[in-house]
């Protein structure tokens, strides 16, 4: 029981770090970002490029984690503009169609340019014995990883004045710009900071099994559905549907099998919209 | 006096519904000026305009000679025009403590003193700063909102409406703290329902009607104004 919870929980970090952007973003942003996966699929690809050429793989990686946050500022520059133009429900709308139509276009160029192209981490040592459990070092340093990318962000959104400007935004944007907080340069930071986290998620998951260039849309439907049970403004929200939603993948597959862990989650995810259509710990209660 | 603001033949209009029409109306350094007027006549559209949250559609804006029209809200607050709205626009989920010193975004020097001066000017907010802005009274919020605005470090302070919605006492109390920074040399450009209020508060008055300036000038002079008392005093003056 207690490897499979602990691999539940592992998951869950993973999932929770993928899908903290797509909270974040839509929390500051009004955008559903829907080629949120796909960029956690390019830092992979970037990095097993990078591996391939000979670069060292914890250089790789980081490359391929910078690469995609400075993508995605790029596409708040470029692709989200049309949307910025407008509020509320439109901006939300033209915002699914444009991050649909990057999703797709990332996609096809990446399964037709580099089909073969996968990231797969090795660790030296593949296991440990703790407490007398066996458990895979990758799982202890995704945990690590994940727990210090969600304590600074924590420390960042609490302490920094960047961070404050960025809560406030979310929970009132009329009332920060009277403070003076410029909204498009705040969110175009936070755009660019959720790209290095799914970023990080992409390259987490290459440690466990190889990230494959059409593996973004089943990510972006994780991240998604993390976000909607945590209530898409709630970041310890998100944190918490993740643990949770991890938890429950994992016993899926012990008990039932893989085949039916997406359907569980799925329904998880119903029942949390019936239930609490605000998310576990949503903002407005 | 050194004139701060200058506001000149100011169109804003929603669709093609004009809601101010050619308004001029000026502020000097260290004044207090009121704009009153009924419902509907586009105060909050004015103050919305100054502040950038609204684009007129013509006319023009001026601060300490510079242009303010068009530039964008967040632009105007860093440079000391400060808006206080009647809807206050706090941030609901963050503590009282955490409002204020977001007010301070744009001023962060001196965060630490002026944060101590906001709590000495409004003592209930101190008892209240570990608390959800959400959870406080509508007064309060009113002097959240203040507070928040004065952590700025403004040179005018725009206050909309700042006694709607609160008790006879409560509105005693936020004006008794309004004229404490009037005094520390805080200039305030206020719109006001309630005219008393205004007319004891306020250097200078305009009045406002269906996007018209119709009558301005210190309260003095209005009060002999027949129109005037007829209007918002609900005195009857015989003819």
């Amino acid at each position: 029981m207690i490897p499979i919870l602990f691999d539940g929980v592992v998951q869950g970090l993973q999932l929770a770090l993928l899908a903290v952007g797509i909270t974040m973003i839509y929390g500051l942003g009004g955008i559903l970002q829907l080629a949120h996966g796909q960029v956690a699929v390019m830092a992979a690809m970037v990095a097993a490029l990078l591996i391939a050429a000979g670069v060292n793989a914890v250089l790789a990686s980081a490359a391929g984690i910078l690469a995609v946050a400075l993508f995605s500022v790029a596409m708040d520059w470029s692709l989200l503009r049309p949307a910025y133009r407008y509020r509320g429900e439109e901006r939300l709308l033209l915002s699914l169609v444009l991050t649909l139509g990057l999703a797709f276009l990332v996609d096809g160029f990446l399964t037709f340019r580099y089909p073969e192209i996968a990231l797969t981490l090795r660790l030296r040592t593949p296991s440990v014995v703790v407490g007398g459990i066996t458990v895979r070092t990758a799982s202890i340093a995704v945990s690590v990883l994940a727990a210090a990318a969600f304590t600074l962000l924590a420390l960042f959104l609490v302490k920094t004045w960047l961070g404050r400007a960025v809560r406030s935004l979310m929970q009132n944007d009329v009332g920060a710009a009277l403070c003076g907080i410029n909204a498009d340069r705040t969110r175009t930071f936070i755009v660019g900071l959720s790209g290095l986290l799914a970023g990080l998620a992409g390259i987490a998951q290459g440690l466990f099994s190889s990230v494959g260039p059409e593996m973004g849309s089943e990510f972006t439907i994780l991240a998604l559905i993390v976000a909607v049970v945590g209530g898409v403004r709630s970041l310890t929200g998100t944190v918490t549907a993740g643990l949770l939603l991890g938890v429950v993948n994992a016993f899926a597959s012990y008990l039932v099998g893989t085949y039916m862990t997406l359907i569980l989650l799925l329904g998880v995810a119903l029942v949390t919209i019936l239930v609490r259509p605000q998310g576990l710990l949503a903002y407005w209660a | 006096m050194t004139s701060l603001l200058q506001v000149e033949r100011l169109v804003v209009a929603y669709d093609d519904i004009q809601v101010l029409r050619e308004v001029s109306l000026e502020v000097r350094e260290g004044e207090a000026v009121g704009v009153i007027g009924p419902n509907g006549a586009g105060k909050t559209t004015l103050f919305k305009a100054i502040a950038g949250l609204l684009r007129p559609r013509a006319g023009h804006i001026a601060w300490e000679g510079i242009r303010l029209d068009g530039r964008p809200a967040h632009d105007v607050a860093r440079r000391g025009i400060v808006y206080v709205p009647a809807e206050r626009e706090l941030f609901p989920q963050m503590t009282v403590a955490d409002n204020l010193t977001l007010g301070a975004y744009a001023a962060r020097a001196g965060v630490r003193s002026r944060l101590a001066r906001v709590y000495e000017l409004f003592p209930r907010l101190a008892a209240r700063r570990p608390q959800r802005s959400e959870t406080l009274s509508g007064g309060e919020q009113q002097m959240l909102a203040i507070g928040r605005a004065v952590m700025a470090r403004p040179k005018v302070l725009l206050l909309d409406e700042p006694s709607t919605g609160l008790a006879p006492r409560v509105v005693a109390a936020v004006y008794h703290q309004l004229t404490t920074l009037r005094r520390d040399g805080l200039t305030i450009l206020l719109a006001e329902q309630q005219v008393p209020l205004a007319l004891s508060f306020c250097d200078r008055i305009y009045v406002l009607e269906n996007g018209h300036v119709v009558l301005s000038g210190p309260p003095q002079a209005l009060l002999n104004d027949p129109a005037l008392k007829r209007a918002y005093l609900g005195v009857e003056v015989a003819p």
